[in-house]
Order: C-alpha cells, then structure tokens, then sequence
C-alpha cells in the first residue's frame, strides 16, 4: 500500500489486508448506560453510544475518565452497572475476544530487556499467529522502527517506545484498536506517520478509539469525536455538526472590507447579528445563525456597495467546541 | 494579513510581577545538615508520616522494653527474691547484659526503619534536591548516620531508665539509692551509644544500595542473620577440630562484640554471656573492643562511598 | 482451540519470566548467598568432621532451609507477578486470548525454576563436600534436604506468587511472615508449626533423613497439608487474575 504523507508517499508492506471487511451486523463497541464507580467517586457516569468502523476521538481534560472507559473497553475494569460490548460480547473476564482487540495504553512500559522484534514477535505468538516472526516484520515496518528492532527496548526514546507498543498491539490485524494518548512523546514527523496508519486502517474497515489531549490530531484525523467531562459524555458526533448545534453560542466571524464602517452599519440592521466590533485587522461580526449569515452577507455587502476581500470563521475548531463543552 | 498601517509592533519585553529576590541572611550548612538530622530523627520513628508509619518502630522498640518492664513490674516480688538469696535472682537483667539478651528486636527495628532513611529518596530521586544545596554528600550522608543513630539510641535507653527505676524503687530508701545507683546507670549511656552507632553504620551502608524498601529489608535480614548463624556454626566446627584461631570468628557478630564492649564499659572483666554457650572466653575485652570500633569505621566509610558514588 | 493455544503460550511466558526474574544483581547477590552453605560445607570438610548431625542442624537446617530458601523464594515468587503488575506490563499479557491458568502457570514455572535450581544446588554441593567424610548417613541426609528445598520451594513461590497478586507489599509480608511466625512465634507456641511452610518442607523431608528436633510434621500430614496450600494459592492466583482489575488510573 502506498500511503502519501508530507514527506512524499511512503510505500508500506503490510499484513493489513487493505479490503474493506464486510460491514458487520453489530456496531463494534456499544455501551449501555455503563457506570464504574470506586466508593465515592464516580469515573465515569452513566455512558450510552456506540462506535462503528471508522476513527473515533476520545477527548476529555484530565480526571475527566478517558482512561477508565478505554480500561472498561479492554475487559480490565467491570461496568458496575450497565453494560460495555466489544464485538458483541463483554471483554471483562473473556479472553477470547482479545484475538479481535489491540490495546496501546498510556503509560505502561514494556519489558525493557526485549528487543522490539523480539517484543512484536512475543505478542505475535501469544495471539497464536502462524507466521508470528512476518507479521512481527511487518508490524515493525508499520510503525517505521526497522532500524531499532534489534535494539533492547531499554534504549528507546519515549516516541519509538509507543510506537513499539502500537506495533505489537497490531500485529494480529485486529478489528478493534484502542489507543490511550497514543500520540504521547512522538516528534510531529512521526504523528503523522501514525494518525495516516490509522486512517489506513480505518479506511479499511477496523473500528479505532483512540483519547488525545492534542486538539489538532483530533482534527486531523478523526472526525466523530467523544466529549468526555467529569465522567459524563458530553457530547458525540462530528464535531461540526455538534458546533452547529451550539446555538446559544455565538459563531464569531472576521471580515475585511473595503469599508468596514458601512459594512458593519448594514449587517447591524439584520436581527441575527448580536454585535459588530470595529477593529484594526477588520469586522468582527457575532452570529447565531451562520447558515443565515451567509446568505445575509454577500446581500449585504452588495447593497453597501462595499467588496470583500476576506470572510474567516472565527472559531470552528475543536478547541472552541471542546473548550464551550468542558465549560458548560 | 492586513494591508492597514499600523505602528511597529514594540518588541517583547518581561514584566516585573514583583517577583521578589531573597537578600536577607541565609543559614548554612551546618543548619541544613541539622535540619535534616532531626527530619530523620522524626522520621524513623514514624512523626511526620501516617499513622502506619509509626507502627513498626514503636512496637519494636516496645518489645525491646519489654523485658525491662516486666522486671519493673515485679520489681517487688523480685526483691523479696533477692532478699532469701534466691539462685533465680541470678537471671535479672541489668544494665550491661540487657541488650544480649533482647537484640532480635533492635536489630528488627534497624531493619524495618534504616530503609526508611535511605532508600526513598532514591527512590524518588529528590537527591539532585539535596545535593544542589548547600549540602555536601557527605553531610547528607552523615546526617542520615546520626539521625538512625539517635532514633536507636533512645530505643536502647529507654529499657536503661526502666531498670535504674526498678533498681531504685527495689531498694528501701529511695533517695540514697538514687545517689549509690546512678553511676552504674550512666555507664550504660556510653555503651548505648557504641551500640547504636555501630548498629546503625552498618544497618544504613547495607540498606542505601537499593531504593525499594522492601529489598533493603530483605538484604539486612540477611546479613544480621548470616552474621550470626555462620560464625557461630564455624567456631563450634573449628572448636570440636581443635582450632585456636576460630574464636576471632566471633569478633564478626555484632551483637557478641557490642555486648561485650558493653560489658567492658560497665567494668564487667567477664567472660562474655551470649545467648549461646558459644562465646569464646580466651579472648580479652580489648578485642572486642576494637572489633567495633572498626566495624564502625568499616560500614561509616561504605556508606560515605556509595554516596559518593550515587549518581544525582 | 483457546486451550492448546494457552498451553503453547506457557514456554513462551516462562522464558520472559526468566529474563524478568535473572537481573543481574539480584543472581549474583542470590548466587552468593546460596553459596553459604556451601562454604560452611567447606569449613566442616577442613576441620574433618564426621558430626553428620550437626552439619544437618547447623548448616543445612540453620542456613539452607531457614535462611536461604525462605529468601530465595519470597524474593522470585513475589516478583513473578509483582515487578509486572507494578509497572503494569501485565496488561501485555492479559490483554491476550489466553486462558488466566496458563498466565499463572507459567509464572509459577519460571519462579520455582530457579528457586528450586538454586537451592537444590546449594544443598547438593554442600552436601557432596561432606559427603566425603560423611559416609551414608551424609548422603541420606543430602537427599533429605534436597527434597526439603524442593517441597519448599513449590510452598513458598505458590503462595508468595498469589499474594503478590493482592497486594503491594507482598515482599513485606513476605518478610514478617518468615521472621515472626515462621520464626519467633513457632518457637513459642509449637502449635503454629502445623501452619508453617518450613514444617512442611521438613516434614515431607523426614521420610528420608531423621530430621532435627524441631521437625514437628510427619510426612503423611506434612505432603498433604503442601499440597492444599500450593493447589489452594494457585486457584486462587487463576481466579484474581480473571477479575483483575487495574489500581484505579488518575484519569
């Protein structure tokens, strides 16, 4: 498979069979009203939605139970009410269904004193792979490590380290990945190196979850998102659509004109403008309604008879929904 | 981005936030080596640390005591023994044989607390903290020495204070026995402390090569019992074979050789009294002597050395 | 079809047990200890004794079963499970369609492995020494011990395997459970004996050699009694494994 990155494409051998798999009758996780408590403290609360094929963005400040439903996912914590479903069938205490299931957590080390074929190839033949030392190489080549799988894992920097895991999570072609901040200590090459792998891999039919605090990564490559906060889900979705339905949050919007003055008197008439700020770089215009604004303003700007040379929604990225939902 | 004029952007500047220097009098080392002494201090024995903590040492050194209370609390009848000449009276512990008899349970205490000391500032590596002050290695090392040192020898006089009590309450007229006893008593503050350090300098050198307690732990367990099995097991080979030499194989346990100073400094010239009938008597109390006064010098070094050596 | 694959799974799993468990330190400190009673072997071998017995009592007693096996096994059967579980590499091999069993097979394996090599030798080499002035009764008592480490051995790694699966501080109580019951409380109250893994090991011991006074335990109550012990930890181990839960993350 030839896979274009910002460096130029890159031709990758791999054991991913690059067809679509069959769209499965089930959705491959699905969470029922799920709750896990200790004592107290509620992890997380109360957790209904279901993930199909695709790349899913698990977000959340810290605290806020990321790593407490990706452990519920991997049959490491028990739901102690509701329940979690993995390829329909509940991952805690049945260890069958890890054949489907490749787990990257977050902070766990790895047996330093393997070396990172050694370590793939251990993973390969605990999964009961026929051709464990193939897919152990291929693997490697995967995460882009050829050049230190024969080094101990010890000397490893922190980025080959997680790359190392990935590799060993995928290298039984695993229908589910679960990934736990796996962008963590990665240089920016090597981020995209992995956020275009699964994109591969997704595109090829696997159901990926993976929590990131790095708002772009999110962006770049997944576009349904989870919204985690203080335990609860708050909010799911493509990320656009869910800015869209925020309505009682204004959309900002920046304009330069030929004449902001008068610019701004005519959209200040229309009743779904909140306010015009008139400043240095231009119009800064607050909307609810973007969908209406844009209609509104090349009418508008027509009649003023003034001309646009540039229109930029203010804040559509994920920063801004994630920062309205964590506040909210 | 924008093709209005606007004037140069002023380069970055820092803002004072009134960050305040220091410019006062600082104190020294010798006031960061006390302040560290006595956080050890307070540390072995639990203060300063939860309620867990405090667990092992104070039950420890209570066990130590026991026996001290317990020949307090029948200090009557026990005197009533001594007054009909009873042979039993002969077993009473006193200043000079008290730790002979009770050592298991100091040398528990060395080895559930001396770990406390050393190993979790390995483990946690905050000695670069220690080390990028005014301290020196040795200082730090050191201080931790005479913080074990004083935390064991509280322990070990706190039995003493017992037995002067008991020795004096024995006696009919309290207050001149006070006067005729506390000599006798005294003597066991220089041997107390020849105890502890030497039981400390070597407790702490062997506990700071690991930073996991429970490793510590486990390697002094073994050397205190290595140390007292296998001497003896070598003298009572050699001794049957007719060895002159293998009573110097008793200079290597610690508690024979602290006992037997003890004894020396109580100005009790006899032959030694173990737990075991295995005490050599051919050899004079100068022996002993010197054997701890170069355990002491011996541990005290390994310990200096390997904090030299930590990498921090 | 999950069953031969958990069984091929346990070699695999006992080598990288192994290499967990072989630091280099921790052999050399543990190698040097193990070759105590080996020295003393040598000390009774220079002063030409013939006192069977008291080489029992004082070496392989005192130092081997006493000291050595205790350590040794409380030291790798504690970190079979507890190096893994602390830094979390378990999770590498739960996450795995393995059955639980197997996981705590292999552990088991791997630690009594070299527990067992290690004292075993260190008995065997020692005795082989005095076995030369030793006559018959030296070798009988060699055998003797030698089944008494490996008794031990099994005892003490399957419990110690186990509990480091429920807490943090098996190591410690690794150590109180050595010192104070098997050593200071069964000196005062014999009864606990019964209770004792050393008992065990000297018991089933003594259908070879007399053992010494303090072997309180017949073998046909001393191997039974084992065998509940090893086969009661390692069920439990398999069943703590399968719920196992991870020490609640910050996040």
């Amino acid at each position: 498979m030839t896979v274009e990155s910002s460096q130029g494409p890159v031709v990758y051998t791999t054991a991913i069979d690059p067809a679509p798999a069959a769209p499965l009758a089930a959705p491959a996780i699905e969470l029922i009203n799920a709750a896990r408590w200790y004592g107290n403290v509620v992890a997380v609360n109360d957790l209904t939605f279901s993930l199909g094929v695709g790349v899913t963005g698990l977000l959340g400040p810290n605290g806020a139970g990321k790593t407490t439903l990706l452990h519920m996912l991997a049959g490491f914590l028990a739901p102690s009410a509701g329940t979690v479903h993995v390829l329909g069938r509940s991952p805690f205490s049945d260890p069958s269904v890890y054949r489907q299931i490749g787990l990257v957590p977050e902070r766990e080390s790895v047996y330093p004193f393997l070396s990172g074929l050694d370590y793939v190839r251990f993973n390969a033949k605990l999964q009961g792979l026929k051709n464990a030392d193939q897919a152990a190489r291929n693997a490697i080549h995967l995460v882009g490590l050829e050049d230190a799988m024969e080094r101990p894992i010890g000397t490893y920097s922190k980025g080959m380290r997680q790359r190392v895991k990935v590799a060993g999570a995928l290298v039984h072609d695993p229908q589910v990945l679960l990934l736990d901040e796996p962008f963590n200590g990665m240089d920016p090459r090597q981020r995209l190196a992995m956020m275009d792998l699964l994109t591969q891999m997704a595109a090829s039919g696997r159901t990926i979850l993976f929590s990131s605090h790095i708002l772009e990564e999110v962006e770049r490559i997944g576009n349904d998102i989870l919204v985690m906060v203080a335990g609860r889900l708050a909010a799911s979705g493509d990320f656009r659509a869910i800015r869209a339905l925020m309505t009682d949050r204004p959309h900002t919007i920046t304009i330069r004109s030929s004449d902001d003055r008068r610019l701004a008197g005519a959209l200040m008439a229309d009743p779904t403008i909140f306010g015009v700020d008139l400043g240095k770089d231009g119009l800064s215009v607050r909307t609810a309604h973007l969908s209406a604004f844009r209609r509104l303003i090349a009418g508008a700007s027509r009649s003023a008879g003034v001309r646009l040379f540039e229109v930029v929604s203010g804040d559509e990225s994920l920063e801004s929904v994630f920062d309205y939902l964590v506040r909210r | 981005m924008t093709a209005n004029t606007r004037p140069a952007a002023p380069a970055g500047s820092i803002y004072d936030l009134g960050y305040r220097h220091y410019e006062g009098k600082r104190h020294g080392r010798w006031y960061a080596v006390w302040s560290l002494y006595v956080e050890g201090v307070r540390g072995v024995w639990g203060f300063g640390r939860p309620m867990t903590a405090k667990a092992a040492p104070f039950i420890l050194a209570g066990l130590y005591s026991l026996l001290a209370l317990i020949q307090l609390a029948f200090s009557s009848s026990i005197s009533q023994a001594i007054a009909t000449s009873d042979a039993s009276a002969t077993n009473l512990a006193t200043y000079h044989n008290y730790f002979g008899q009770v050592s298991f349970f100091i040398v528990l205490f060395l080895v559930a607390q001396a770990p406390e000391l050393v190993c979790r500032d390995q483990r946690y590596h905050v000695l670069p903290l220690y080390f990028t002050r005014a301290l020196g290695r040795a200082d730090y090392a050191l201080a931790r020495l005479a913080s074990l040192v004083t935390a064991v020898f509280i322990a070990l006089m706190v039995p003493m204070i017992l037995l002067f009590i008991g020795d004096v309450l024995m006696k009919p007229d309290t207050l001149q026995a006070v006067g005729t006893e506390w000599p006798q008593a005294l003597v066991s503050i220089p041997a107390s402390l020849l105890a502890a350090v030497s039981l400390s300098a070597i407790a702490l050198a062997l506990a700071s090569f690991s930073p996991r307690r429970a490793y510590a732990a486990i390697g002094l367990v073994a050397y205190f019992l290595l140390v007292e099995i296998v001497p003896a097991v070598i003298y009572r080979v050699g001794d049957h074979a007719g060895w002159t030499w293998v009573d110097k194989v008793m200079l290597l346990r610690p508690t024979n050789v602290i006992a037997a100073a003890t004894d020396w400094f109580c100005g009790v010239r006899l032959p030694i009294m173990g737990q075991d009938a295995a005490a050599p008597p051919t050899m004079g109390a100068d022996a002993y002597v010197l054997a701890v006064i170069a355990s002491i010098v011996i541990f005290t070094g390994i310990l200096l050395f390997k904090y030299r050596r930590i990498p921090a | 079809m999950m069953f031969t694959r958990s069984l091929s799974a346990i070699p695999l799993i006992v080598q990288v047990t192994l290499r967990q468990l072989l630091g280099r330190r921790r052999t050399i400190l543990l190698v040097l200890l193990a070759a105590v009673p080996v020295l003393l072997a040598l000390v009774f071998r220079a002063a030409n004794s013939t006192d069977i017995p008291s080489f029992a009592t004082g070496v392989l007693d005192a130092v081997a079963v006493t000291l050595l096996l205790p350590i040794v096994a409380v030291l790798f059967g504690t970190a079979a499970f507890g190096a893994e579980v602390e830094d979390g590499t378990i999770l590498y091999l739960l996450a795995k369609p393995i059955s639980r069993w197997a996981i705590v097979a292999a552990k088991f394996i791997g630690a009594v492995g070299v527990t067992a090599l290690l004292t075993i030798l260190s008995v065997l080499v020692a005795g082989a020494i005095v076995l030369g002035t030793g006559g018959e009764a030296g070798a009988e008592a060699t055998r003797a011990f030698m089944v008494a480490m490996l008794v031990g051995s099994v005892c003490y790694v399957s419990v110690f395997l186990t509990l480091s699966l429920f807490t943090r501080r098996a190591l410690l109580i690794g150590l109180v459970y050595v010192l104070v019951w098997e050593g200071a409380l069964s000196t005062l109250l014999p009864g606990i004996a019964n209770l004792s893994i050393r008992q065990f090991a000297l018991g089933v011991a003594s259908a070879f050699w007399q053992m010494p006074d303090e072997a309180r335990l017949t073998p046909s109550t001393a191997l039974p009694l084992a065998i509940i012990v090893v086969v009661a930890a390692l069920a439990l181990a398999t069943w703590r494994l399968r719920r196992f839960e991870l020490a609640g993350s910050g996040d």
